[in-house]
């Protein structure tokens, strides 16, 4: 790898982009989605999001940068957390949610790949995207699972954090595949 | 991994994701060149032009119209000059697999 692209700044153009783009994800969440998600499921009463599009970019992030992926997100995660719980983010209960979210993502991909399933990016190869759609549900069944142990969440929570893990990757790789699309059109 | 290839490891993806679904941005004659060259090439090495322009499924496409998908099947990526030597013979690619 040459010098430049292991430079500090590359790798704080690296925290910006992903960091930045994970914020705008959970802006879009939380002030468009759900807002449009209380209208149309008015009965649903849980705080999780049926579409949860910051997911979709820690799977695309850890998957295209490995464990380089908890530096990148670690600023938009600790933000975001800040953005929705305020201060309470320096709780133990929340700090451990936040260890979770940032690290779990990049730990699946390691663990699948140590077991014989080798999905990461590779310039010789396709990529295979419902493997990374699998992959991002046992992601998001872990991590559930773990950040809903940390928060003491109510178990009805786990499906739908599941499903809009689930929903808000599969959206967002949707988004960014019509993005592409009419880029190469113009 | 350089910052171009890591958006071109997304392009990648997003489209393997386009193919699948259906939505890759071939035209109706594209579509049967393709399907015409990779039955050829199944047969032999690569796919010769004059083979593909006797092909039934091409063989009610003007000879303008023809080149003109031939040449975007290979800007694509769908298709590629086998050899300098030999201009009408081409290798057929499988798309995103």
């Amino acid at each position: 790898m040459s010098e430049p692209e292991e430079s500090w700044f590359s790798y704080g153009k690296e925290i910006f982009i992903a960091s930045g783009i994970y914020l705008l994800a959970i802006f879009l969440t939380f002030e468009a989605v759900m807002p449009v998600q209380r209208i149309l499921i008015p009965d649903f009463t849980s705080f999780a999001s049926l579409l949860f599009l910051p997911h979709g970019v820690r799977i695309l992030t850890a998957w295209l940068l490995g464990w380089r992926s908890v530096i990148a997100l670690f600023p938009g995660i600790f933000l975001a957390f800040v953005y929705v719980g305020g201060m309470n983010v320096f709780e133990p209960s929340r700090l451990t949610a936040i260890a979770i979210t940032v690290l779990v993502a990049p730990g699946i991909f390691q663990a699948v790949y140590l077991l014989g399933w080798d999905i990461r990016p590779q310039a010789d190869r396709m990529p295979c995207w419902p493997c990374i759609m699998v992959v991002g549900l046992i992601i998001s069944l872990v991590g559930s699972v773990l950040i809903n142990f940390a928060l003491g969440s109510e178990t009805a929570s786990y499906f739908a954090y599941l499903i809009g893990d689930f929903f808000g990757l599969f959206f967002l790789m949707l988004i960014m595949m019509f993005i592409f699309r009419s880029l190469r059109r113009a | 991994m350089t910052r171009i290839s890591k958006l071109t490891e997304l392009k990648k993806l997003m489209r393997g994701m386009e193919y699948s679904m259906g939505l890759e941005d071939l035209t109706t004659v594209e579509r049967d060149i393709y399907c015409a060259a990779s039955e050829l090439a199944a047969s032999s090495e690569g796919a010769e032009t004059v083979h593909m322009l006797e092909h039934v499924l091409v063989t009610n496409v003007s000879r303008p119209t023809f080149f003109r998908a031939l040449k975007s099947l290979v800007n694509k990526g769908y298709l590629s000059n086998r050899d300098e030597a030999c201009r009408g013979c081409y290798t057929v690619h499988k798309p995103y697999a």
